[in-house]
Protein backbone atom coordinates (compact mmCIF):
# COMPACT_ATOMS: atom_id res chain seq x y z
CA UNK A 1 0.00 0.00 0.00
CA UNK A 2 1.40 3.34 -1.01
CA UNK A 3 0.25 5.21 2.08
CA UNK A 4 1.99 2.85 4.45
CA UNK A 5 5.19 3.27 2.45
CA UNK A 6 5.11 7.04 2.55
CA UNK A 7 4.48 7.21 6.31
CA UNK A 8 6.74 4.80 8.23
CA UNK A 9 5.30 4.20 11.70
CA UNK A 10 6.63 2.46 14.78
CA UNK A 11 3.55 1.49 16.79
CA UNK A 12 3.98 1.33 20.55
CA UNK A 13 1.61 1.47 23.45
CA UNK A 14 3.89 3.31 25.87
CA UNK A 15 2.95 6.94 25.45
CA UNK A 16 0.30 9.23 24.07
CA UNK A 17 2.34 10.07 20.99
CA UNK A 18 2.44 6.38 20.16
CA UNK A 19 -1.32 6.25 20.56
CA UNK A 20 -1.56 9.07 18.05
CA UNK A 21 0.67 7.10 15.71
CA UNK A 22 -1.56 4.07 16.20
CA UNK A 23 -4.53 6.18 15.17
CA UNK A 24 -2.68 7.23 12.02
CA UNK A 25 -1.71 3.61 11.35
CA UNK A 26 -5.29 2.43 11.82
CA UNK A 27 -6.58 5.05 9.43
CA UNK A 28 -4.09 3.96 6.78
CA UNK A 29 -5.04 0.28 7.09
CA UNK A 30 -8.76 0.95 7.00
CA UNK A 31 -8.70 2.80 3.71
CA UNK A 32 -10.09 0.95 0.70
CA UNK A 33 -7.46 0.05 -1.93
CA UNK A 34 -8.10 1.64 -5.30
CA UNK A 35 -6.39 1.90 -8.66
CA UNK A 36 -5.78 5.63 -8.26
CA UNK A 37 -5.42 6.54 -4.56
CA UNK A 38 -6.06 10.24 -3.89
CA UNK A 39 -3.45 12.31 -2.10
CA UNK A 40 -4.24 12.55 1.64
CA UNK A 41 -5.41 15.98 2.82
CA UNK A 42 -2.89 17.74 5.03
CA UNK A 43 -3.67 20.28 7.71
CA UNK A 44 -2.17 23.60 6.69
CA UNK A 45 -2.62 25.34 10.05
CA UNK A 46 -0.49 23.79 12.81
CA UNK A 47 -2.55 25.30 15.66
CA UNK A 48 -6.13 24.36 16.50
CA UNK A 49 -8.45 25.65 19.20
CA UNK A 50 -11.50 23.92 20.61
CA UNK A 51 -14.17 25.74 22.58
CA UNK A 52 -16.13 23.93 25.24
CA UNK A 53 -18.71 25.71 27.36
CA UNK A 54 -18.15 24.07 30.71
CA UNK A 55 -21.36 23.25 32.60
CA UNK A 56 -20.39 24.25 36.10
CA UNK A 57 -22.44 24.90 39.25
CA UNK A 58 -21.05 28.42 39.43
CA UNK A 59 -22.99 29.65 36.39
CA UNK A 60 -26.74 30.07 36.74
CA UNK A 61 -28.79 31.59 33.94
CA UNK A 62 -32.51 31.92 33.38
CA UNK A 63 -32.10 31.59 29.63
CA UNK A 64 -30.95 28.25 28.19
CA UNK A 65 -27.51 28.62 26.58
CA UNK A 66 -27.59 28.47 22.77
CA UNK A 67 -26.25 25.23 21.25
CA UNK A 68 -22.63 25.64 20.13
CA UNK A 69 -22.35 25.78 16.37
CA UNK A 70 -19.53 23.81 14.72
CA UNK A 71 -16.96 26.31 13.55
CA UNK A 72 -15.45 24.11 10.85
CA UNK A 73 -17.66 21.96 8.66
CA UNK A 74 -16.20 19.85 5.87
CA UNK A 75 -18.60 18.11 3.50
CA UNK A 76 -17.81 14.41 3.19
CA UNK A 77 -19.56 14.18 -0.19
CA UNK A 78 -17.06 16.48 -1.87
CA UNK A 79 -14.90 14.40 -4.26
CA UNK A 80 -11.79 16.47 -3.55
CA UNK A 81 -12.22 17.95 -0.06
CA UNK A 82 -10.18 21.00 0.90
CA UNK A 83 -7.66 20.47 3.73
CA UNK A 84 -9.64 20.43 7.01
CA UNK A 85 -9.16 23.68 8.88
CA UNK A 86 -9.68 23.67 12.64
CA UNK A 87 -12.06 26.25 14.04
CA UNK A 88 -10.40 29.53 14.90
CA UNK A 89 -11.94 31.75 17.54
CA UNK A 90 -13.11 34.89 15.77
CA UNK A 91 -13.76 36.78 18.99
CA UNK A 92 -11.66 39.89 19.33
CA UNK A 93 -11.27 39.33 23.06
CA UNK A 94 -8.78 37.14 24.81
CA UNK A 95 -5.56 35.68 23.47
CA UNK A 96 -5.12 35.04 19.77
CA UNK A 97 -5.18 31.41 18.55
CA UNK A 98 -1.43 31.41 17.85
CA UNK A 99 -0.41 31.80 21.48
CA UNK A 100 1.19 28.35 21.42
CA UNK A 101 4.17 29.57 19.42
CA UNK A 102 4.60 33.14 20.64
CA UNK A 103 7.80 34.28 22.38
CA UNK A 104 7.95 34.44 26.15
CA UNK A 105 8.14 38.23 26.36
CA UNK A 106 4.85 38.61 24.46
CA UNK A 107 3.14 36.43 27.06
CA UNK A 108 4.54 38.45 29.94
CA UNK A 109 3.64 41.76 28.31
CA UNK A 110 0.09 40.68 27.56
CA UNK A 111 -0.55 39.56 31.13
CA UNK A 112 0.88 42.74 32.64
CA UNK A 113 -1.10 44.99 30.31
CA UNK A 114 -4.23 43.00 31.12
CA UNK A 115 -3.76 43.62 34.86
CA UNK A 116 -3.28 47.35 34.30
CA UNK A 117 -6.31 47.66 32.04
CA UNK A 118 -8.51 45.68 34.42
CA UNK A 119 -7.46 47.91 37.31
CA UNK A 120 -8.33 51.04 35.34
CA UNK A 121 -11.70 49.64 34.31
CA UNK A 122 -12.73 48.73 37.85
CA UNK A 123 -11.62 51.54 40.13
CA UNK A 124 -11.71 54.50 37.71
CA UNK A 125 -14.61 55.80 35.63
CA UNK A 126 -14.91 53.91 32.36
CA UNK A 127 -17.35 53.84 29.42
CA UNK A 128 -18.49 50.32 30.31
CA UNK A 129 -19.89 51.32 33.69
CA UNK A 130 -23.45 50.76 32.50
CA UNK A 131 -22.56 47.27 31.25
CA UNK A 132 -20.06 45.96 33.82
CA UNK A 133 -19.97 42.46 32.36
CA UNK A 134 -18.13 43.84 29.36
CA UNK A 135 -15.62 45.75 31.43
CA UNK A 136 -14.05 42.72 33.04
CA UNK A 137 -14.39 40.28 30.17
CA UNK A 138 -10.70 39.53 30.19
CA UNK A 139 -10.57 38.70 33.88
CA UNK A 140 -7.51 37.60 35.82
CA UNK A 141 -6.74 36.81 39.44
CA UNK A 142 -3.20 38.19 39.61
CA UNK A 143 -4.26 41.69 40.53
CA UNK A 144 -6.63 40.52 43.31
CA UNK A 145 -3.94 38.18 44.63
CA UNK A 146 -1.42 41.01 44.80
CA UNK A 147 -3.87 43.39 46.49
CA UNK A 148 -4.87 40.84 49.13
CA UNK A 149 -1.25 40.03 49.98
CA UNK A 150 -0.36 43.74 50.01
CA UNK A 151 -3.22 44.55 52.38
CA UNK A 152 -2.26 41.68 54.66
CA UNK A 153 1.36 42.82 54.69
CA UNK A 154 0.39 46.41 55.45
CA UNK A 155 -1.87 45.41 58.32
CA UNK A 156 0.69 43.03 59.78
CA UNK A 157 3.38 45.71 59.59
CA UNK A 158 1.10 48.15 61.38
CA UNK A 159 0.37 45.66 64.15
CA UNK A 160 2.71 45.79 67.14
CA UNK A 161 1.84 42.32 68.44
CA UNK A 162 0.49 39.14 66.85
CA UNK A 163 1.64 39.95 63.33
CA UNK A 164 1.02 36.39 62.16
CA UNK A 165 -2.57 36.32 63.36
CA UNK A 166 -3.29 39.70 61.78
CA UNK A 167 -1.94 38.58 58.42
CA UNK A 168 -3.74 35.24 58.49
CA UNK A 169 -7.04 36.83 59.52
CA UNK A 170 -6.79 39.52 56.83
CA UNK A 171 -5.95 37.03 54.08
CA UNK A 172 -8.60 34.52 55.13
CA UNK A 173 -11.22 37.26 55.54
CA UNK A 174 -10.63 38.65 52.07
CA UNK A 175 -10.19 35.35 50.22
CA UNK A 176 -13.12 33.59 51.85
CA UNK A 177 -15.17 36.78 51.80
CA UNK A 178 -14.90 37.08 48.04
CA UNK A 179 -15.97 33.46 47.59
CA UNK A 180 -18.91 33.85 49.99
CA UNK A 181 -20.07 37.05 48.32
CA UNK A 182 -20.03 35.39 44.91
CA UNK A 183 -21.96 32.39 46.21
CA UNK A 184 -24.42 34.78 47.84
CA UNK A 185 -25.18 36.37 44.47
CA UNK A 186 -25.51 32.95 42.85
CA UNK A 187 -27.89 31.78 45.57
CA UNK A 188 -30.00 34.90 45.05
CA UNK A 189 -30.54 33.71 41.50
CA UNK A 190 -28.21 36.26 40.00
CA UNK A 191 -26.46 35.90 36.67
CA UNK A 192 -22.78 36.17 37.53
CA UNK A 193 -19.62 34.35 36.53
CA UNK A 194 -17.66 32.95 39.45
CA UNK A 195 -14.12 33.92 38.52
CA UNK A 196 -15.12 37.25 37.06
CA UNK A 197 -16.77 38.15 40.35
CA UNK A 198 -13.71 37.11 42.33
CA UNK A 199 -11.59 39.25 40.03
CA UNK A 200 -13.83 42.28 40.43
CA UNK A 201 -14.00 42.09 44.23
CA UNK A 202 -10.24 41.78 44.36
CA UNK A 203 -9.65 44.80 42.16
CA UNK A 204 -12.05 46.83 44.30
CA UNK A 205 -9.59 46.40 47.17
CA UNK A 206 -7.16 48.80 45.51
CA UNK A 207 -8.56 51.94 47.20
CA UNK A 208 -8.51 50.20 50.58
CA UNK A 209 -4.89 49.20 49.94
CA UNK A 210 -4.02 52.84 49.38
CA UNK A 211 -5.92 53.78 52.53
CA UNK A 212 -4.13 51.13 54.57
CA UNK A 213 -0.78 52.40 53.33
CA UNK A 214 -1.63 55.97 54.33
CA UNK A 215 -2.88 54.83 57.75
CA UNK A 216 0.35 52.92 58.31
CA UNK A 217 2.35 56.10 57.78
CA UNK A 218 0.08 58.38 59.82
CA UNK A 219 -0.71 57.70 63.48
CA UNK A 220 -3.48 60.24 63.95
CA UNK A 221 -6.84 58.56 64.56
CA UNK A 222 -8.90 61.33 62.95
CA UNK A 223 -6.80 61.17 59.78
CA UNK A 224 -7.25 57.41 59.78
CA UNK A 225 -11.03 57.66 60.04
CA UNK A 226 -11.24 60.21 57.23
CA UNK A 227 -8.94 58.22 54.93
CA UNK A 228 -10.75 54.95 55.59
CA UNK A 229 -14.15 56.55 54.96
CA UNK A 230 -12.99 57.98 51.65
CA UNK A 231 -11.40 54.75 50.43
CA UNK A 232 -14.35 52.72 51.70
CA UNK A 233 -16.74 54.88 49.70
CA UNK A 234 -14.50 54.52 46.67
CA UNK A 235 -14.38 50.72 46.91
CA UNK A 236 -18.15 50.54 47.36
CA UNK A 237 -18.65 52.86 44.40
CA UNK A 238 -16.43 50.60 42.28
CA UNK A 239 -18.27 47.41 43.27
CA UNK A 240 -21.80 48.84 43.01
CA UNK A 241 -22.58 48.60 39.26
CA UNK A 242 -21.35 45.05 38.87
CA UNK A 243 -23.19 43.61 41.86
CA UNK A 244 -26.36 45.57 41.24
CA UNK A 245 -26.68 44.50 37.62
CA UNK A 246 -26.10 40.82 38.45
CA UNK A 247 -29.35 40.33 40.39
CA UNK A 248 -32.94 41.44 39.89
CA UNK A 249 -33.83 44.93 41.15
CA UNK A 250 -35.88 43.62 44.05
CA UNK A 251 -32.92 41.70 45.47
CA UNK A 252 -30.33 44.37 44.85
CA UNK A 253 -30.06 45.26 48.53
CA UNK A 254 -29.52 41.64 49.50
CA UNK A 255 -26.59 41.40 47.09
CA UNK A 256 -25.02 44.75 47.91
CA UNK A 257 -25.22 44.66 51.70
CA UNK A 258 -22.71 41.80 52.21
CA UNK A 259 -20.22 43.52 49.88
CA UNK A 260 -20.50 46.71 51.87
CA UNK A 261 -20.22 44.71 55.09
CA UNK A 262 -16.98 43.08 53.98
CA UNK A 263 -15.43 46.41 53.04
CA UNK A 264 -16.58 47.94 56.33
CA UNK A 265 -14.93 45.13 58.28
CA UNK A 266 -11.73 45.65 56.30
CA UNK A 267 -11.98 49.35 57.11
CA UNK A 268 -12.38 48.57 60.80
CA UNK A 269 -9.33 46.33 60.62
CA UNK A 270 -7.35 49.21 59.14
CA UNK A 271 -8.47 51.67 61.80
CA UNK A 272 -8.22 49.35 64.80
CA UNK A 273 -4.76 47.92 64.21
CA UNK A 274 -2.05 50.17 65.60
CA UNK B 1 11.77 7.86 16.31
CA UNK B 2 14.93 5.79 16.15
CA UNK B 3 14.55 2.90 18.59
CA UNK B 4 18.11 1.77 18.02
CA UNK B 5 19.54 4.69 19.99
CA UNK B 6 17.31 5.37 23.00
CA UNK B 7 20.22 6.69 25.06
CA UNK B 8 21.04 9.36 22.50
CA UNK B 9 17.75 11.21 22.94
CA UNK B 10 18.01 14.22 25.21
CA UNK B 11 15.70 16.93 26.48
CA UNK B 12 14.55 19.15 23.65
CA UNK B 13 14.06 22.20 25.89
CA UNK B 14 16.43 21.97 28.88
CA UNK B 15 15.91 25.61 29.87
CA UNK B 16 12.14 25.24 30.04
CA UNK B 17 12.46 21.95 31.93
CA UNK B 18 14.74 23.69 34.40
CA UNK B 19 12.34 26.54 35.10
CA UNK B 20 9.42 24.11 35.18
CA UNK B 21 11.04 22.30 38.10
CA UNK B 22 12.81 25.28 39.70
CA UNK B 23 9.80 27.14 41.06
CA UNK B 24 8.13 23.96 42.31
CA UNK B 25 11.26 22.91 44.16
CA UNK B 26 11.81 26.45 45.46
CA UNK B 27 8.30 26.69 46.90
CA UNK B 28 8.46 23.27 48.55
CA UNK B 29 11.99 23.77 49.84
CA UNK B 30 11.27 27.22 51.20
CA UNK B 31 8.16 26.03 53.01
CA UNK B 32 9.83 22.97 54.54
CA UNK B 33 13.12 24.62 55.48
CA UNK B 34 11.66 27.88 56.75
CA UNK B 35 9.33 25.99 59.07
CA UNK B 36 12.52 24.70 60.72
CA UNK B 37 14.61 27.89 60.76
CA UNK B 38 12.39 30.97 60.43
CA UNK B 39 9.77 31.75 63.03
CA UNK B 40 8.02 34.58 61.15
CA UNK B 41 4.78 33.28 59.63
CA UNK B 42 4.27 36.29 57.38
CA UNK B 43 7.58 35.78 55.58
CA UNK B 44 6.90 32.06 55.18
CA UNK B 45 3.44 32.74 53.79
CA UNK B 46 4.39 35.48 51.37
CA UNK B 47 7.48 33.76 49.94
CA UNK B 48 5.86 30.34 49.59
CA UNK B 49 2.66 31.63 48.03
CA UNK B 50 4.54 33.94 45.67
CA UNK B 51 6.75 31.07 44.51
CA UNK B 52 3.70 28.84 44.05
CA UNK B 53 1.92 31.56 42.06
CA UNK B 54 5.01 32.10 39.92
CA UNK B 55 5.19 28.34 39.31
CA UNK B 56 1.51 28.32 38.34
CA UNK B 57 2.07 31.08 35.80
CA UNK B 58 5.19 29.49 34.32
CA UNK B 59 3.53 26.08 33.92
CA UNK B 60 0.30 27.48 32.53
CA UNK B 61 1.79 29.95 30.07
CA UNK B 62 5.27 28.72 29.20
CA UNK B 63 6.28 25.17 30.01
CA UNK B 64 2.88 23.71 29.18
CA UNK B 65 2.97 24.92 25.61
CA UNK B 66 6.70 24.37 25.08
CA UNK B 67 7.04 20.90 26.62
CA UNK B 68 3.74 19.25 25.66
CA UNK B 69 2.18 21.68 23.17
CA UNK B 70 -0.92 22.40 25.27
CA UNK B 71 -2.41 25.61 26.64
CA UNK B 72 -5.67 26.46 28.41
CA UNK B 73 -7.41 29.60 29.56
CA UNK B 74 -10.82 31.03 30.34
CA UNK B 75 -12.55 33.92 28.69
CA UNK B 76 -16.03 35.40 28.49
CA UNK B 77 -17.81 35.59 25.15
CA UNK B 78 -20.21 38.21 23.83
CA UNK B 79 -23.20 36.52 25.45
CA UNK B 80 -21.64 36.88 28.89
CA UNK B 81 -20.90 33.19 29.32
CA UNK B 82 -17.73 31.67 30.69
CA UNK B 83 -15.89 29.68 28.02
CA UNK B 84 -12.95 27.41 28.71
CA UNK B 85 -10.52 27.28 25.81
CA UNK B 86 -8.12 24.41 25.24
CA UNK B 87 -5.44 24.92 22.64
CA UNK B 88 -3.11 22.32 21.21
CA UNK B 89 -0.81 21.80 18.28
CA UNK B 90 -1.89 19.59 15.40
CA UNK B 91 -1.14 15.90 15.41
CA UNK B 92 2.08 16.10 13.40
CA UNK B 93 3.55 18.69 15.76
CA UNK B 94 2.34 16.71 18.76
CA UNK B 95 4.01 13.58 17.37
CA UNK B 96 7.29 15.48 17.18
CA UNK B 97 7.18 16.41 20.87
CA UNK B 98 10.05 15.11 22.96
CA UNK B 99 8.99 12.18 25.15
CA UNK B 100 11.36 13.02 27.97
CA UNK B 101 9.95 16.56 28.13
CA UNK B 102 6.43 15.19 28.28
CA UNK B 103 7.39 12.64 30.92
CA UNK B 104 9.05 15.28 33.09
CA UNK B 105 6.08 17.62 32.69
CA UNK B 106 3.38 15.21 33.83
CA UNK B 107 5.35 13.49 36.58
CA UNK B 108 6.49 16.72 38.24
CA UNK B 109 2.93 18.03 38.03
CA UNK B 110 1.53 15.02 39.90
CA UNK B 111 4.39 14.68 42.37
CA UNK B 112 4.09 18.31 43.42
CA UNK B 113 0.40 17.88 44.17
CA UNK B 114 1.15 14.74 46.19
CA UNK B 115 3.84 16.59 48.15
CA UNK B 116 1.51 19.48 49.03
CA UNK B 117 -1.21 17.00 50.01
CA UNK B 118 1.14 15.29 52.45
CA UNK B 119 2.19 18.65 53.88
CA UNK B 120 -1.48 19.52 54.28
CA UNK B 121 -2.04 16.30 56.22
CA UNK B 122 0.89 17.16 58.49
CA UNK B 123 -0.49 20.64 59.16
CA UNK B 124 -3.89 19.11 59.88
CA UNK B 125 -2.42 16.60 62.33
CA UNK B 126 -0.55 19.32 64.21
CA UNK B 127 -3.68 21.55 64.18
CA UNK B 128 -1.91 24.53 62.61
CA UNK B 129 -4.64 26.49 60.84
CA UNK B 130 -2.35 29.24 59.57
CA UNK B 131 0.06 26.85 57.85
CA UNK B 132 -2.93 24.97 56.47
CA UNK B 133 -3.83 28.26 54.76
CA UNK B 134 -0.44 28.31 53.01
CA UNK B 135 -0.70 24.71 51.88
CA UNK B 136 -4.31 25.22 50.81
CA UNK B 137 -3.37 28.03 48.45
CA UNK B 138 -0.45 26.08 46.96
CA UNK B 139 -2.56 22.93 46.58
CA UNK B 140 -5.33 24.88 44.85
CA UNK B 141 -2.87 26.21 42.28
CA UNK B 142 -1.42 22.74 41.64
CA UNK B 143 -4.80 21.09 41.19
CA UNK B 144 -5.97 23.89 38.89
CA UNK B 145 -3.05 23.22 36.58
CA UNK B 146 -3.58 19.45 36.65
CA UNK B 147 -7.28 19.78 35.81
CA UNK B 148 -6.58 22.35 33.10
CA UNK B 149 -3.94 20.32 31.30
CA UNK B 150 -5.86 17.06 31.65
CA UNK B 151 -8.88 18.63 29.96
CA UNK B 152 -6.54 20.13 27.39
CA UNK B 153 -5.10 16.73 26.53
CA UNK B 154 -8.55 15.16 26.25
CA UNK B 155 -9.55 17.85 23.80
CA UNK B 156 -6.39 17.27 21.77
CA UNK B 157 -7.11 13.53 21.47
CA UNK B 158 -10.74 14.17 20.60
CA UNK B 159 -9.72 16.58 17.86
CA UNK B 160 -7.24 14.08 16.41
CA UNK B 161 -9.91 11.36 16.34
CA UNK B 162 -12.30 13.70 14.57
CA UNK B 163 -9.58 14.52 12.05
CA UNK B 164 -8.92 10.81 11.44
CA UNK B 165 -12.63 10.06 11.02
CA UNK B 166 -13.02 12.93 8.60
CA UNK B 167 -10.03 11.70 6.60
CA UNK B 168 -11.46 8.18 6.35
CA UNK B 169 -14.86 9.47 5.27
CA UNK B 170 -13.39 11.72 2.60
CA UNK B 171 -11.19 8.94 1.24
CA UNK B 172 -14.07 6.45 1.07
CA UNK B 173 -16.32 8.91 -0.72
CA UNK B 174 -13.61 9.89 -3.20
CA UNK B 175 -12.81 6.23 -3.85
CA UNK B 176 -16.45 5.39 -4.52
CA UNK B 177 -16.83 8.38 -6.81
CA UNK B 178 -13.73 7.47 -8.80
CA UNK B 179 -14.94 3.85 -9.07
CA UNK B 180 -18.35 4.97 -10.36
CA UNK B 181 -16.76 7.35 -12.83
CA UNK B 182 -14.62 4.52 -14.20
CA UNK B 183 -17.72 2.35 -14.67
Amino acid sequence: MSHSDTIPLHPSSQSDIDEIENLINASVHQSVPSARPPSPPRASIPVSVSVSTAPSPFISSNLPPPPPLPKSSVSAVTPSPPPPRPGIATSGFGPAPNTLTEPVWDTVKRDLSRIVSNLKLVVFPNPYREDPGKALRDWDLWGPFFFIVFLGLTLSWSASVKKSEVFAVAFALLAAGAVILTLNVLLLGGHIIFFQSLSLLGYCLFPLDVGALICMLKDNVIVKVVVVCVTLAWSSWAAYPFMSSAVSPRRKALALYPVFLMYVSVGFLIIAID
Amino acid sequence: MDLGHPVGENYANPNTCFFHVLFKAAALAFYILSALFIDNFVIIFVMTVLLAALDFWVVKNLSGRILVGLRWWNEINDLGESVWKFESLDQQSLARMNKKDSWLFWWTLYLTAVAWTMLAIFSLIRLQADYLLVVGVCLTLCIANIVGFTECQKNAKKRIQQFVSRTIASRVSSTLQSAFSVV
